[in-house]
């Protein structure tokens, strides 16, 4: 059981640090409301009206959303890498920046093709 | 109840850095290799430079890949007492043995024609047979506009290469994971391809959904077996599941159900029944090269990959899932057969007939397996792989005519638009007709030596009953093909009939390898056949 | 503990999985099916990975976490452009292909 002790540790202080700054926030801070600020938060952007059905999106959202998956995931084989990282050496490092540089090629396709441009 | 024989947490793993032998292994990397400098080309080069730098480069690579592979294939060490040649290499994870070798050296030959296809650019008046721009919608103004300015998807060649690097490592996989991820590297690229058609979009993109869908269905019944297996066996390399059948440890429900589903998986990929459905829609709706492309490469990797894992991990069970094969075997020869009669649609007509060859392959497939030392008896895997090869190149000559036949909308696919062809164009008519007596075995074609190899193995191998099925499916078939020869020899042609465009040379280029090939296989096969012995078994 | 619930719960999931695949009709819904499939072999992976005290499985769990995200880049991209043709996602709709 003492090995979890550090993980309640860092879940209370989490907990605590989350309830101190809600708090102090609520009692010391100046509330000076407007319409924009009482609108539901979507993501930095104009809320659009939801229709029956759930309306759609533009396909915009998936060409993002799919980028940000592809590049995620890469994730997985870099935190196995890390750990084994010190017992592999300099192969491993070879071969990581290898795997990165594939990955880096399918960016600059997606930057020079425009992918990354919103309008 | 399941004990927990230790956690994995507990332990501390020695990991040392992998020792690869790039020796071995560079034809798959020059194929991936390319494959990445073509995204470069995509993302760097201008448009209109894009479609001759993406050309010679697939071809160089291809050609580049087949000369590494016959270098490699030289100096093989000998290994099991003279029965297998090659060695396991990058840590257990790929077996580059003879027949691995003779199978990347098909699947380079025919993808490298079938790049020749890809780059047609004659028939559509200076363009090629793929969407001008994939994401504008079919009949709008931004499809027009990209027609007009002469756009053209050149990332379809960077996209074939992936497809043939996962096609190269599928029958080299030494473990079931490198097998899956090779398995889903040689998909992906088929999907998309699949949908990139410039003529008849819709029914293009109805046949990458198909083919989409059904696909990930099977590859997921494939992982799942893979997961039993490994549930079974405590490994996912080849010779630690012949390990374990052979000592017989745990319970036989985990390896049963594992093997099954994993045959559903590569069954599906080959088109055997009853996992054919797909075959029909996505021949017919894909591109023409594409599908020219699928049924040559596709078939010849998914045949070396069910060999490699039955033969060598599940050799110990044979007992168990020789009954299930024969079935297949019967009902893929069946289905084919019968369907193949009704066929109105000459790309639908070949698909089906390519299900029917699926079930003559895997008659061979359950044959006398091994080999023995100083024999020079037919083992299945020789003939199988001759088979491939055969058929592969007849294939693929028999798509490239059919890019050919066109009308005003494109290809005339429609059996009856093909009706007089024979007074049109003598010399088109009479390299079909070829080709369709090649699918039909007939003598002095690569087709009856490609059966005879097949059905002597079977027949050695106690399915006698099999052959005979097989014998009377091509009898059945034989009805088709004849039919085909006839209208387009005997028929007058209907209304304005077609029109035989003139190909670039790209394309009789490609016809002409599928006529070479056809002969020569037919007229002396025995080269091809030595090659395909001295191949020897599988290392384990 | 016992690995056996684990392997109970991936045969379930796999089960559904496979079910949704052949009575949905939405194509994302059929293809999300698909993934349920996927993970439901994940789960077995690192189960038996457990019991056997080896660590293959979960390497394997992390291919195939990878290959399930490029399926569903390859999966959505051909979805998109057919819904976009047809304003449709009906696995009936798309029966221009057949006999």
């Amino acid at each position: 059981m003492d090995l979890y002790l550090p993980i309640l540790g860092l879940a209370v202080l989490g907990a605590g640090f989350a309830v101190v700054t809600i708090v102090t926030s609520a009692l010391v801070g100046p509330k000076r409301y407007n319409r924009a600020k009482l609108d539901s938060y979507e993501c930095g952007i104009e809320p659009t009206p939801q229709p029956a059905g759930g309306g759609r999106f533009p396909v915009k959202y998936y060409i993002t959303a799919m980028m940000f998956i592809v590049f995620d995931i890469e994730i997985v084989f870099l935190f196995p890498w890390a750990v084994a990282f010190d017992s592999m050496g300099i192969f491993a490092l070879v071969e990581m920046v290898l795997f990165i540089a594939t990955v880096f090629l399918a960016y600059a396709y997606v930057w020079r093709r425009g992918g990354l441009e919103w309008d | 109840m399941i004990a927990v024989h230790g956690s994995v947490l507990a332990q501390e793993i020695e990991i040392e850095s992998p020792n690869i032998a790039y020796s071995a292994i560079y034809p798959i990397l020059i194929v991936f290799g390319v494959a990445l400098v073509g995204v470069l080309v995509e993302a760097f080069a201008p448009r209109p430079r894009r479609y001759v730098v993406q050309t010679v480069l697939a071809a160089a690579g291809l050609g580049l890949a087949f000369v590494g592979t016959v270098l490699v294939a030289g100096d093989l060490p000998e290994t099991q007492n003279g029965l297998a040649r090659g060695g396991i290499e990058a840590e257990g994870a790929l077996a580059v043995d003879g027949p691995t070798l003779f199978i990347w050296g098909a699947i380079l030959l025919l993808s490298f024609f079938s790049v020749l296809l890809f780059a047609e650019r004659r028939l559509e008046s200076g363009v090629t047979a793929f969407a001008g721009q994939a994401a504008a919608l079919p009949g709008t103004e931004a499809e027009r506009e990209a027609s007009t300015r002469g756009l053209e998807h050149t990332e379809v060649f960077p996209l074939m290469l992936f497809a043939v690097g996962g096609m190269m490592l599928f029958p080299a996989s030494n473990d079931l994971l490198t097998m899956f991820v090779a398995l889903e590297v040689l998909s992906f690229p088929l999907y998309l391809l699949c949908g990139l058609a410039r003529r008849r979009r819709l029914l293009s993109q109805e046949a990458a959904v198909k083919y989409f869908l059904l696909g990930a269905f099977a590859s997921g019944f494939f992982l799942y077996g893979i997961a039993l297996v490994y549930g079974y066996a405590g490994t996912v390399t080849l010779a630690g599941i012949d390990g374990a059948i052979t000592n017989r440890v745990g319970g036989d429900g985990l390896l049963l159900a594992g093997i099954g589903l994993m045959a559903v998986g590569l069954l599906f990929k080959i088109g055997a029944a009853p996992f054919h459905a797909w075959t029909p829609d996505v021949y017919q709706g894909a591109p023409t090269a594409v599908t020219g492309f699928m049924a040559a490469c596709t078939k010849v990797a998914a045949f070396g990959a069910l060999l490699r894992v039955f033969y060598v991990a599940f050799g110990g069970a044979q007992w168990n899932w020789m009954p299930m094969m024969w079935i297949v075997a019967a009902l893929t020869m069946g289905v084919g057969c019968v369907l193949t009669l009704t066929q109105t649609d000459v790309k639908r007509m070949l698909a089906y007939s390519s299900i029917a060859h699926a079930g003559f392959l895997l008659t061979g497939f359950v044959g006398v397996q091994a080999a023995t030392r100083d024999s020079d008896d037919m083992t299945s895997l020789v003939a199988v792989m001759f088979y491939l090869l055969a058929y592969g190149f007849t294939t693929l000559g028999a798509f490239a005519v059919v890019t050919v036949v066109r009308d005003s909308s494109g290809e005339a696919t429609h059996l009856s638009r093909w009706a007089g062809l024979g007074k049109q164009s003598p010399v088109l008519a009479g390299v079909f007709a070829l080709f369709m007596l090649a699918f039909l075995g007939l003598p002095a074609t690569s087709g009856f030596m490609a059966k005879w190899a097949v059905f002597t193995s079977a027949w050695a191998g106690d399915a006698q009953l099999l052959v005979i099925i097989a014998v009377l499916a091509s009898v059945i078939t034989a009805f088709v093909y004849i039919r085909v020869i006839v209208l387009m020899f005997f028929a007058d042609p209907v209304g304005e009939g077609p029109t035989v465009a003139m190909p670039s040379v790209l394309t009789v280029v490609t016809i002409a390898a599928g006529v070479v090939v056809t002969v020569a296989l037919g007229v002396a096969p025995q080269p091809v056949l030595d090659l395909a012995h001295q191949a020897g078994e599988f290392v384990r | 503990m016992s690995t056996e619930p684990f392997l109970v719960l991936s045969a379930l999931l796999f089960t559904i999985g496979a079910f949704g695949v052949l009575i949905r009709r939405n194509a994302i819904v059929v293809f999300m099916c698909v993934e349920l499939m996927l993970n439901a072999a994940n789960l077995a992976f690192v189960t038996f990975a457990r019991h056997h005290g080896n660590l293959d499985g979960q390497i394997a769990a992390f291919f195939v976490m990878v290959v399930a995200a490029a399926e569903v880049v390859v999966g959505l991209a051909i979805i998109v452009t057919i819904f976009r043709t047809r304003r449709s996602a009906s696995v009936d709709d798309a029966s221009l292909l057949k006999y």
